[in-house]
């Protein structure tokens, strides 16, 4: 987030940055018996293929740019009416209270640089097609191990263990 | 003079005696403490520069004099790496002297987003008050419904009464019990995640009827070159990523790497690394503060046992030292039970067990007896028993909760020569974390007595001694698949210091092994450069979890520091520039403990007779430590006399003249 804000306005900053980490710390907010959990999630733009954001747009300051397929903001035809956060179904168009404009994820020109900068590929920035590939295979991988688990631990599924 | 790019901008003081909140723009607050930031950079150095202009004399600490001071530096919640470091500075309430620690998580960012580069507290609120920080506006209000509770309901509490837009945005800064009570060696916590731990700030809150300072930050910081920050700070992860050895196993074992790997504590009987694997905590995530790509933070839960479900985001090694050392018992899930117990009382789990330790050994001797304990019979390896005497303590329960709360020092004054006498390791009134300075690897003990906030060992950690304890050398390489003498060669070579340093600390040509471990050859040398060092990126601030030579084998050194820092601000500064900074600092502080405590050689010195005995184990097994001698080089190297004070070239070469028009310097 630092790398976003430091990369696109000069300046860092968190809460301008263009994708939002949801964050959990479970530990901070509970007593020391209450069981809760530690989660980060990011989201940011989803460069949607029908993007709402472009189509209120009452000056056709969103295009698309067809090299990085990122929606990008025009500003010279911007006119700040905040239309385009209303039209986003996932609050990634963001205003900034201090340049009084909206901004949002552009891809940073095909390179994007949380993701160079992530030291644990906690982020990766991968073609659409392919991008729920690694994730189902990480899921595929997990299965068989938990099937290997419980076969180990309580011979379930075990061929051996099947009486006819 | 135009503020230098990478500050926030203002200072905050609030004055809780009378109400007010004063904000003033950086170069006002430059100007009145007489800050060249370029000398002084932030954090560390300006917690030096405060205290010293506005605390001249001794005070009571628990006055309300005393401050609370939050100093972030130039290096905090840009995008550089490990950014989401503070430091907090205060007159100990356990030495009367100096005092800080650096603290995490991401209070010290928001903080700076809020736009503050230093937070200032003075005086003491009639009743319970939290500090709010909304931004630019600055509020103090009212506690009284949240004094009492612990550290994570006072989080949740403020949290929902300040209203978080999201989760994460408001962060809070809160003292617990032990704060409240006076405990003297309470500490305050961020987030219910990183305390400034061994400070006494906790104490300090408490004293002020400060329970939290609350921050929410949505500004920004000016960076002088955003482009050349971001690369160089991805090539120096990058870089860090490839060189660092033991970065694997900081993945696994965070900062209990160098104990329960490294040195493969205890010296004797199973390593910590077995035992904890024994132990199958599973780690369920790593976490960390802003921008750390050397998480320290484990998320464990303990599955089994009479603690299983509790959850813990930490994973530290000081807890896991005092757990083996002063309560007896090498469990890891109660290590783990502790450090979420300590967390919420805001207790140092350090200071409280060495008092605890110690409180068994003096029943042991029968020099305190069950009238003093409240009718309790007093014993090591109890757990149940220890956090039953934990909240006693946190509380000042009872006559055995008030005689440890007071901690070790006032409790072998209390007592008399013979328990004098027995003191565990403790330089200032300060105790360190375990009982016997001999124990371990010289430098770590040394820098208890050098250190200027009391007798304790973070700022002179040195894994480079750690690592290569003869008894056990071979230990720590074989995780990493290289023998002791070829990562040595390798971490010899990678590391930034210039080589004729290399020559002063390990030899001519410079050669580690088992006998520079054994040996004082160039411990009172690196002592200095380490000790300068760390005071340097205290200030910048970052974290000494990345640091050469602390806490890692190679890690980022002084070139790194500068590069990156030039990129921020705008400098130019160099690599001697920079540690030239770290031991301006280190004088500064030596000079206000004197200055304002009388601190000289005569007080480098452990209470007590054990230290000075023959050692029962370890590299001083049947041998004295000869702490004199290498006090002395170590004083010679500073460019101070023999009483351990700066002499006037010294300050002269430190730009700090004018400091002689303040105070008086004999010899």
């Amino acid at each position: 987030m630092t790398t976003c804000t430091t990369y696109n306005t000069g300046a860092t900053s968190l809460s301008k940055a263009r994708l939002h980490i949801a964050r959990h710390e479970g530990h901070a907010i509970t007593g020391i018996d209450e069981e809760d959990d530690l989660i980060f999630q990011a989201l940011t733009c989803q460069q949607c293929d029908k993007p709402y954001c472009m189509y209120v747009c009452p000056t056709g300051a969103i295009n698309r740019n067809n090299e990085t397929g990122a929606l990008t903001i025009n500003y010279d035809r911007c006119i700040g009416c905040r239309m385009c956060m209303a039209g986003c179904p996932f609050g990634a168009m963001r205003y900034d209270p201090d340049r009084r404009q909206v901004f949002k994820c552009e891809l940073c020109e095909g390179d994007p640089q949380c993701v160079k900068f992530c030291p644990t590929d906690a982020l990766q920035f991968l073609p659409k097609n392919i991008a729920n590939i690694p994730k189902i295979d990480y899921l595929a991988r997990r299965l068989i191990e938990l099937r290997e688990r419980e076969v180990k631990e309580n011979n379930v599924g075990d061929d051996k263990n099947v009486t006819t | 003079m135009s503020l230098p790019k990478g500050y926030a901008g203002n200072t905050a003081t609030i004055d809780l005696t009378n109400n007010e909140v004063q904000v003033f723009p950086a170069d006002n607050f430059f100007r009145d403490y007489d800050i060249d930031p370029r000398l002084w950079i932030g954090g560390e150095g300006f917690i030096a520069k405060i205290l010293w202009k506005d605390l001249p004399e001794a005070i009571d600490p628990l006055g309300p004099e005393n401050e609370i001071i939050i100093a972030t530096g130039p290096w905090t919640a840009t995008a550089a790496p490990q950014a989401g470091r503070a430091m907090l500075g205060c007159i100990s309430p356990e030495t009367g002297g100096f005092s800080s620690g650096s603290f995490g998580w991401y209070f010290p960012a928001a903080m700076k987003y809020a736009g503050f580069d230093v937070i200032i507290v003075r005086g003491k609120a009639e009743k319970p008050v939290y500090i709010c920080i909304d931004n630019q506006e600055i509020t103090i209000r009212d506690a009284t419904h949240i004094w009492g509770k612990e550290t994570g309901e006072t989080v949740k509490l403020i949290r929902e009464e300040v209203g978080e837009r999201y989760e994460g945005e408001v962060r809070v800064f809160s003292t617990s019990v032990a704060g409240e009570n006076l405990v003297r060696y309470a500490v305050a916590c961020g987030d219910a995640t990183s305390c400034p731990g061994r400070s006494g700030g906790g104490t300090v809150m408490g004293s002020k009827n400060l329970k939290a300072i609350v921050v929410r930050g949505t500004g920004e910081i000016q960076i002088h070159d955003p482009r050349g920050l971001l690369d160089a700070s991805y090539n120096a992860a990058n870089k860090f990523v490839e060189e660092e050895p033991t970065l694997k196993l900081w993945k696994e074992h965070g900062s209990t790497t160098s104990l329960s790997a490294v040195a493969n504590w205890p010296l004797t009987g199973t390593s910590l690394a077995e035992n904890r694997k024994e132990a199958d905590i599973p780690i369920i995530n790593n976490a960390a503060c802003l921008n750390c790509f050397a998480p320290c933070y484990h998320w464990l839960q303990i599955k089994e046992g009479k603690y299983a479900g509790t959850r813990q985001l930490g994973g530290h090694m000081t807890f896991l030292t005092v757990v083996l050392r002063n309560i007896g018992i090498s469990d890891f899930d109660v290590w783990v039970y502790l450090e979420r117990l300590t967390q919420e009382l805001g207790i140092d789990p350090a200071s409280f067990t060495m008092a605890f330790s110690y409180a068994v050994d003096l029943f042991e001797k029968g020099l305190i007896t069950t009238e003093d304990t409240d009718g309790l019979t007093l014993r090591r390896g109890d757990e149940e028993f220890i956090w039953e005497v934990a909240r006693k303590t946190a509380y000042r329960d009872g006559k055995l909760g008030n005689l440890l709360a007071d901690g070790v020092a006032v409790m072998a004054e209390k007592l008399g020569p013979e328990a004098k006498a027995i003191i565990p390791q403790t330089v200032k009134g300060k105790p360190s974390l375990q009982r016997d300075a001999k124990l371990q690897a010289l430098i770590w003990s040394f820098g208890a007595l050098t250190n200027p906030r009391g007798g304790d060992w973070l700022r002179l950690h040195n894994v480079w001694e750690l690592a290569f304890l003869p008894e056990n050398r071979d230990t720590y390489p074989q995780y990493i698949e290289m023998t002791c003498l070829e990562l040595y060669e390798r971490c010899l070579e990678l590391l930034d210091m210039p080589d004729d340093m290399k020559k002063k600390i390990f030899g001519d040509p410079p050669k580690v092994d088992a006998d520079w471990v054994r040996g004082l050859e160039g411990k009172a040398q690196f002592s200095v450069w380490s000790e300068d060092f760390v005071a340097m990126f205290d200030a910048l601030v970052t974290c000494m979890f990345g640091a050469a030579t602390q806490f890692m084998m190679v890690g980022f050194g002084p070139s790194t520091y500068a590069d990156i820092l030039n990129k921020i601000t705008g400098w130019d500064v160099s690599y001697d520039e920079l540690m030239k900074v770290g031991e301006r600092i280190l004088n500064l502080e030596r000079l206000y403990n004197y200055r304002i405590k009388g601190w000289d050689v005569k007080d480098d010195r452990f209470a007590g007779k054990l230290a000075y005995e023959e050692g029962t184990i370890g590299i001083y097994k049947n041998k004295l430590v000869p702490w004199d001698t290498i006090l002395q080089e170590y004083y010679e190297l500073r460019g101070w006399t023999k009483e351990g004070l700066p002499t006037k070239e010294k300050l002269s070469e430190l730009q700090l003249d004018s400091l002689l028009d303040e105070v008086k310097l004999t010899g």
